[in-house]
Formats: structure tokens, sequence, C-alpha cells
């Protein structure tokens, strides 16, 4: 009769979280985007403008502008659009510190960082941001304007950010350095070119747990992504073009 | 609603969906940044005059027809079903939004509630549970279209009328007509408001700079746009079109009526003339020297100028109303240092021609108006707009604001130098 142990269960979870899921999230997240703004800009063009006077040119230097620097929003709301540009660039940075824990990129290291940038900041600011937009929506008007949907994914970012940044504070600031980015990168190169492997260090007790949690709450936003508001990420330049003619 | 009404509705719906509007749709982030945009909002302070809470009231019908996620899982979007209930949602997001576009600016993607609220107003039509008089009145600019001839003798007659009032701002020559109608050939064809005030002011100043023109058999106002039919939209803009073809004109030139304006400018498509609003014909005459104002007829009377949202915002007629104004006074006062953001009267998207009905909303929507005018401490309340200058004098009256309120073809027309 076939028996499993509890640690086995706990492995079998571990593999399914940290390679299954993460190929079944990318390729979710990539043809679901795609298919999505495939849908959308292939229907009709409007055939009127829908631009906003007086026009300023060229317009695709503006439209870029309006997605980039969020004038509208410095404009009205100068303190939320502080926090915005915030995370914007924490987010950004985010991106470049995951791409360095695949392998090293030597174009990134112009100004010369240690791998994960940003000392530990990247993801408190990314945390204190979410918290932020998260209680921003439970005062008025804000409250009556959100959906479920709106809260749901700020926790989940929030879940995502916090899991992956215990891991980044306990190395840098408590030096705990079992998983090394040498670990990182075995694990995310082999993943990249399908090759996976989880090794013991992975799954070693102190950290993964929270490695777990976080590639789970990731696999889930690059699952949602394509169906979500987060596609505001590639929708915002089309809408923008549209305002600015 | 029974299933039949519904899909009906649906595929009216269906067909607004293009790239434009599915980005509107699709992305909102709901972030409230265009909490403050909406005049309705700044003066009475309610949530439902909130940009973004119009838009979901359409959005969540299409969440939950037209999206996936809508049927699988409608409560994390809060999809909805339509409606009787939702069909009174949608009548009083659209019926308290003027179209003003002023929203667009606050918004980080530049969602345009004027194109989410034409589609509540498309459903309103199907469902015929829009305002009435609206289509009645559309349907009317229709058949008149169709029936010229009918009216043609009374409609002569009564601009023969008129005639007498255009000299008396202008002098013509012996043999020339004071309101020439039917001219094939003219320069330019100018499509007034049914009404003596669209027709003198412009015709005085026309004759004072030797255009060669003829007026419209119809008038321009687009009863179709208002309530939100784009079908009867084109077939008013159609009978204008032909007739500028009929006549072999350049330029046909649209009265003082945002709308008509907008609509002919953007919806007109490519034709063998140009378009332009009375404004910006002003403002050329004045540029080359064809018509010369005398500013001491407003002397000791400030100017001030409210943008209409259909020409400016969202036309660009901007600099040249400007332009005329400084040929008209030394003391024209700006309301808002960026035309952009000028609040709305009020008055768009068709509740002026709803008259007593929305007159109550109308002057509590538009408080944020009134303060802007008064700040102004002009005497003299001039537009470009046949809409808001209607809405303009009634918020006059309604606040005793003591202005002067009145068109800028008008001044243009008072102050011609013979």
């Amino acid at each position: 009769m076939f028996t499993c142990t509890k640690e086995a269960s706990v492995e079998i979870v571990y593999y399914i979280v940290l390679v299954p899921m993460v190929y079944v999230a990318c390729a979710v997240f990539v043809v679901g985007t795609i298919v999505r703004l495939v849908k959308i800009l292939l229907e009709p063009k409007h055939p009127t403008t829908l631009q906003i006077y007086p026009e300023k040119r060229p317009r695709w230097l503006w439209a870029l502008q309006d997605t980039f620097l969020f004038p509208t929003v410095i404009r009205h709301k100068p303190v939320f659009w502080v926090v915005l540009m915030l995370f914007h660039i924490a987010f950004l940075l985010l991106i470049i510190g995951h791409i360095e824990l695949i392998a090293e990129i030597k174009i990134f290291q112009i100004i010369p960082h240690e791998v994960f940038l940003g000392k530990g900041f990247v993801g408190l600011i990314l945390c204190l941001a979410v918290l932020y937009f998260l209680f921003r929506r439970l005062v008025s008007p804000y409250r009556d304007l959100s959906v479920p949907e709106d809260y749901y994914l700020l926790i989940l970012l929030f879940l995502t950010f916090i899991f992956g940044s215990e891991m980044d504070w306990a190395r840098r600031w408590y030096g705990y350095d079992s998983l090394t980015v040498d670990g990182y990168r075995e694990y995310l190169s082999n993943l990249l070119y399908l090759k996976p492997y989880v090794s013991s260090d992975l799954t070693a007790p102190g950290h993964s747990f929270m490695l777990l949690l976080h590639v789970f709450f990731a696999n889930l936003f690059l699952i949602f992504f394509p169906f979500s508001d987060f596609m505001h990420s590639v929708l915002s330049l089309p809408m923008n073009k549209l305002r600015r003619g | 609603m029974d299933k039949k009404t519904r899909d009906n509705l649906l595929k009216l719906f269906q067909g607004k969906l293009d790239e434009a509007m599915r980005l509107y749709l699709e992305q909102c982030t709901r972030c409230g940044l265009c909490t403050e945009a909406c005049h309705a909002y700044a003066s009475m302070g309610q949530i439902k005059y909130i940009a973004a809470y119009r838009h979901e009231i359409v959005r969540r019908i299409y969440k939950r027809y037209f999206k996936g996620r809508g049927k699988v899982w409608p409560s994390v979007g809060e999809a909805k079903e339509l409606s009787e209930m939702a069909l009174d949602e949608l009548y009083e997001a659209a019926y308290s939004c003027t179209g003003c576009r002023r929203c667009m600016m606050y918004c980080p993607f530049g969602i345009d509630t004027q194109m989410l609220m034409s589609i509540a107003k498309l459903l309103l039509v199907g469902a015929h549970a829009e305002p009435e008089i609206l289509t009645m009145l559309a349907d009317t600019s229709i058949e008149k279209g169709k029936s010229l001839d009918l009216f043609k003798e009374s409609f002569l007659a009564g601009i023969k009328k008129l005639e007498s009032e255009v000299i008396k701002k202008w002098r013509i020559e012996a043999g020339e007509t004071a309101i020439p109608i039917d001219v094939e050939g003219a320069d330019l064809l100018y499509v007034a408001l049914a009404g003596a005030h669209s027709i003198i002011p412009a015709a005085a100043v026309f004759n004072a700079a030797g255009e060669k023109w003829t007026l419209s058999f119809f008038e321009a106002v687009n009863f179709g746009a208002f309530v939100g039919d784009p079908t009867k939209t084109k077939l008013i803009l159609d009978r204008i079109i032909k007739e500028a073809k009929r006549l072999k004109v350049k330029e046909v030139c649209i009265c003082e009526c945002g709308t008509a304006y907008r609509v002919m400018k953007q919806l007109s498509g490519k034709q063998p003339f140009e378009v332009s609003a009375v404004t910006e014909a002003h403002a050329r005459y004045l540029k080359e020297g064809r018509i010369k104002l005398d500013k001491s007829k407003f002397k000791g009377k400030p100017i001030t100028y409210h943008d209409p949202c259909q020409i400016a915002r969202n036309g660009g007629v901007i600099d040249e109303a400007r332009y005329v104004l400084q040929h008209l006074t030394d003391d024209f006062r700006e309301m808002s240092p960026d035309p952009r953001y000028n609040w709305c009267c009020g008055g768009g998207g068709g509740l002026v021609a709803l008259g007593e009905d929305t007159l109550d909303f109308r002057m509590k929507s538009a408080k944020v108006k009134v303060d802007q005018v008064q700040e102004t401490g002009a005497k003299i309340l001039a537009t470009a707009c046949e809409n808001c200058h209607a809405q303009l004098n009634d918020l006059n009256g309604h606040y005793k604001m003591g202005v002067d309120v009145q068109f800028l073809s008008s001044l243009v027309a008072d102050a011609l130098v013979q």
C-alpha cells in the first residue's frame, strides 16, 4: 500500500508551488495579456477624435508623459502622486531585482549595487504604498467607488510583497544568509531553461515558508494580471493617446 | 424586463463596443481622482455625481454580459443584471451628466465619461425610456430634412422679416440681400438656430466682412446627439452636408451651438468643405482686417467669457474667442487660468432642452459656475453656445448674479464699426 509521510506531502506542495504553478502562472500571464490586448486593439477604431484641446504635439510624446509621469495626479492630488510615483518606481526596481536573481545582467550594474537591489527599501516602500492605497479605499468617497476586486488585488499585492520582502530583510538586516543569491539564481535560471530543480537549500527551514508563500502569491498575481485592473500597466498608454488625439 | 427586451438592449450595447469604448470600459482603477472634477459633485457633494460612479453604472452591466469574470464571479466586480432598476440608474447617471468631459482632465487614463454615458443613453432609447421630448425634437428635425418644400415658403417669409433688423446693425448697398438664402456657389454656408438671435448678429457680421455667404434652411442643433441616438444624429447631420454639397460651398460655419459644432466638425468625415465655428470666422475677419470693432461700446463693463465645453475643451476653439474679445474690450477677465479646467455651465447634454424638468438640478449643480463667474467681477458674461447662454441666463436670474449674459457674436455685431 502507498503511504505518504508528512514530509513527503510538504515536499510535494513545495514542488507544485515552486515549479508547475510558476509555469502555469507565467503562461496565463503572457497568453492572457496578449489575448486581451489584441482583442481590444482589433476592435474597430472610433470614427471621431476623442481628444481634449488645446492639443500639444507631438501627441505620442505627451501621451507618454501622461502615462509615466501622471501629470493629472500631481496637479490635483500631490500627496497621492508622491506615493504613486514611489510605488511605481519601486515596482520597476522590483522587476530589475528579480531579473538579477535569474542571472547577472551587467547593464543593470551601471550603478554598482548588491543583489537584491535597494537595500531592503524597495520592498518596504511597496508594502507601505499598498497599505496606503488599501486604507485610502476605506474612506469615503473612495470607499463608495471601490468594488471587492479593488481590495482583493491590493491584499494580494501586499501579501506578495511582504513575504518577498521578509526574505530580503532577513538576509540584509538580520544577517540570515542560508539562502544566497546563488541559490535563487540556480532555482530561477533552471526554471527559465525548463530544467526545474528545487534544491534542499531552497526548502530548508527558516526561509522556506516565506519563499513558498511569496512564490504562491506572486503566481496568483501573474494569473490574475490579465483579467484584472493590473492591466492598466498595459492599457494606460493607448488610453492616454486617445486623450491626446 | 423580459428576455427579448434585454437581448435587444444588449445588441445595442454590443454595437457601441469599438476600441476606444472597450478601453474605457475595461480600465478604471476607481482611484477617485475624478471626484472633484464634476461640477455637479463640486456643487452638491453627492457621490452619484462622481465620474467614476457614473462609469460603474454602465461598466457593471458590461462586466455582467461581456466579461467572463462577470459570469463566473459577478460579485467580485459588482457585475449587475440589466433590469428596470438598472435603467433607472442609467437615466440618473446619463441625464445628470452634461458630457462636458472635464473629468478627463483628472483621470490618469483619460476615461471619457461622455462616451460611457452614450451607452446609457442608447440603452434608454432602446428601452423607450429616454426623455420623450428630445426624441420628438430629433424626429422633427429629421422630418424637416425629408420634406423641405413643405416649410420652405414660410421659412423664407420669416427670414425676410428679419432683414430690416440686420440692416440696423450693418447697412448694405442697394440691391444686396441682407440674409441670402439658397445661393449656389456661395463661399460660406451659415447654419443657424431657430431664432432671430442666432441669425441677425451673424448676418450683420458676414455682410460687414463682405463674406459671400448663404443661410442654411436647417437649424444647427442636433437633438439626436442630445438623446444619444447615433442614427438620428447622422440623419440630422446629413441634411446639412447634403445642402452644403448642393450649394458647393467651401465652408460650413456653425452658429453658437456647441453640440452642433462638434458633431459637424468631428462626425461629418472628409468633405469638400471646411467646418468652422462662427467665433472662428469672426476671429478670421478681424485678423484679415475685414471688420473693425469699437471697444468704447462696452467701456466700464468688464467682460468675462464662458468657454462652451463642446466648442473649447472638446472642439479646440479657445484662442479665437480670446482674440475676438481683445478687440471688444480692454478689460477682459479670464474665469480659469487654464480653459481646459473651466467649469461646465451645467446645461449641456440635453439638460437645457429638457426645460423645467431639469431646472432645479441645473441650478443646484452649477453653483460652482456661479462662484467662478462672480469671482471675475465682470459685468458682461459672454459665451458662444445656445445651451450655455440659456443656462447662464437661468443661473443669472436664480442666483441674482447681476451680469448681462450675451452671445459673443452679438457683442461683435453691436460693436461693428461702419
